[in-house]
């Protein structure tokens, strides 16, 4: 038996802050990988977020030398794909003038490679003191009079410390401490990627600063396309209970369209590496403690409820949980009750705030790019009416305005009923009192003097010239 | 992309077995078959089985085990140090 303040299972991004955090505060911290490096288990569709640099101050140390793998981009793309598996317009966006901090004006996403970032993350655990073992499956959990203590390993070796389950979706420590046993079939998706290979000039004399794009459609759910210095992941993914065939047919629709093999062909792209993972998807996290027992990261069902970003909410959680161990260890009171200010804790964080309207959001995401039958398949023509219709020459152009608005109003039977649905109840959710300005324009009008004005000029001027 | 999907996977060869079946708690409802990417799962008759070789194939992704309702199929991590290896993950 060895013996520990703490035991991490798991050396990702939510493991490896954790044992920092940790070892940080004092803590005899030890922290396991089964991998033969921090890294090499994982995949990850998309990269980190730049409120990683505000929270995180080390991340100003991500460099190339350290981490070759990364390209930033302030760019994204939405491809809109109809029925008959043709590109019928995309739209590029970048940080628009609202965004208000550096990095963020800057990049949407710093896109780095799992096996790249995974160590050098783990290097501040080790370097604050940390132990971390590699190489190592940890098998189960140790237990005395029914109460956790630590954990085993698969030699048998035993380690006795307040446990933090970074494990990862399929987490060992979530299922032996009777956290979890399987998530729900609609609160986790699997998500096949392929991994490509391309010479980093041309992405860069190709995409620009073009960061990743998003392929909607009908034929298959959303799939996202996200660029790293030489090369880019294409994947794509749905709740277990969505799939009605193995799921690389689907990714595979995404690579036999004609745009996308036009874009491998002038990338001189070649698929590199293929990954499949699990992903927990939910509008608010799973239980998260028991007694002796923290989930961090995917484990505990943190992933962000709308887009999934997971890497941000399991370094905010370990960090979170770091703390609270370290409180729980000094008051010698590691109970669940204790350790209920973990919960406290990431609710206070940016985490806690995109979970306040986490069901919206992930029922947004549900009805939308998870449903390519049901919503897509109206969606995309319905956009490309509005974006695509006018600037047309086959008709004048108030015969096309009144074919575009005749065309959208057959879409909205499926329209209004799933903004109805979807769409207010986030809205509602976001704004509270103030989401009546958006329903009674004599509301907005009265509470915007400046607008009153500028009406009442342009409605001047119409008389002067009159 | 489907025929060499193998050939795009790297692995460390070596682990004991580390996903199990129980036979007699499977309902041949058929998931495991549909979400394996990697296509390991069979159905012979009545019964559903993994490939042989499943060890030198699997992804390691876990989809198997948490598709499974009937709590039939017993998953973990194959030994540290073997299994799949993600270079570009």
């Amino acid at each position: 038996m060895k013996n520990y303040d703490v035991v991490v299972v798991g050396a990702g991004p939510g493991g490896s802050i954790a044992a920092m955090e940790a070892a940080n505060r004092g803590l005899k911290t030890i922290f396991f990988e089964r991998g033969r490096r921090p890294g090499e288990k994982n995949s990850s569709g998309c990269g980190l977020g730049p409120r990683m640099w505000t929270d995180f101050r080390f991340m100003k140390e991500l460099t190339p030398e350290v981490c070759p793998s990364m390209r930033a981009g302030a760019a994204s793309r939405s491809y809109f794909v109809n029925k008959q598996g043709v590109v019928a317009g995309y739209v590029m966006a970048r940080p628009t003038e609202s965004v208000s901090y550096e990095p963020a004006k800057s990049f949407i996403t710093m896109n780095v490679y799992r096996s790249d970032f995974d160590p050098w993350l783990a290097a501040f655990a080790t370097k604050a003191g940390a132990e971390l073992k590699t190489s190592t499956l940890v098998t189960g959990l140790l237990r005395e009079n029914d109460r956790v203590v630590g954990i085993i390993d698969e030699h048998g070796e035993k380690y006795r410390g307040l446990v933090i389950g970074a494990d990862g979706v399929v987490s060992m420590v979530a299922r032996q401490s009777g956290l979890r046993m399987r998530w729900d079939q609609d609160h986790v998706t699997l998500v096949p990627q392929y991994d490509f290979a391309v010479d980093p000039q041309r992405i860069d004399d190709i995409m620009g600063d073009e960061t990743l794009a998003v392929w909607w459609s009908a034929l298959f759910p959303a799939a996202y396309q996200v660029f790293f210095h030489d090369g880019f992941h294409l994947g794509l993914g749905n709740w277990m209970t969505w799939w009605d065939k193995n799921p690389l047919y689907y990714l595979d629709q995404v690579v036999k369209l004609d745009y996308f093999q036009r874009l491998v062909r002038v990338l001189d792209a070649r698929p590199r590496e293929y990954h499949a993972h699990l992903l927990p998807w939910l509008g608010s996290p799973g239980n998260t403690h028991t007694d002796n027992v923290i989930l961090v990261g995917d484990a505990g069902g943190f992933p962000c409820p709308l887009e999934a970003e997971g890497i941000y909410p399991a370094m905010i959680t370990g960090r979170a949980a770091a703390e609270v161990a370290a409180d729980a260890i000094s008051s010698s009171d590691t109970s669940k009750e204790f350790l209920d200010l973990y919960d406290r804790k990431w609710q206070q964080t940016s985490i806690g705030e995109e979970f306040k309207t986490g069901p919206e959001l992930a029922r947004i995401w549900r009805a939308l790019p998870f449903s390519p039958k049901e919503t897509m398949s109206w969606f995309v023509p319905m956009i490309m009416e509005i974006l695509g219709g006018i600037l047309d020459w086959s008709q004048p152009h108030a015969v096309r305005v009144r074919q575009v608005m005749r065309h959208v109003k057959l879409y909205l039977p499926q329209a209004v009923p799933f903004i109805m649905r979807n769409v207010l109840p986030l809205l509602e959710k976001i704004l509270g009192e103030r989401m009546d300005m958006l329903t009674s324009p004599e509301k907005l009008i009265a509470s915007m003097p400046e607008l009153q004005e500028a009406i009442a000029s342009a409605f001047e001027e119409k008389e002067e010239r009159a | 992309m489907r025929a060499d999907i193998d050939s795009l996977v790297t692995r460390i060869a070596g682990s004991s077995d580390f996903i199990k079946l129980d036979s007699t708690k499977c309902n041949m409802c058929g998931r495991c078959l549909v979400v394996c990417t990697m296509g390991l799962w069979k159905k012979k008759g009545k019964k559903a089985y993994i490939a042989d070789d499943y060890k030198s194939r699997c992804v390691e992704c876990g989809a198997c085990y948490q598709v499974c309702e009937a709590d039939a199929i017993d998953f973990h991590y194959p030994s540290g140090g073997k299994g799949v290896v993600y270079e570009r993950g």
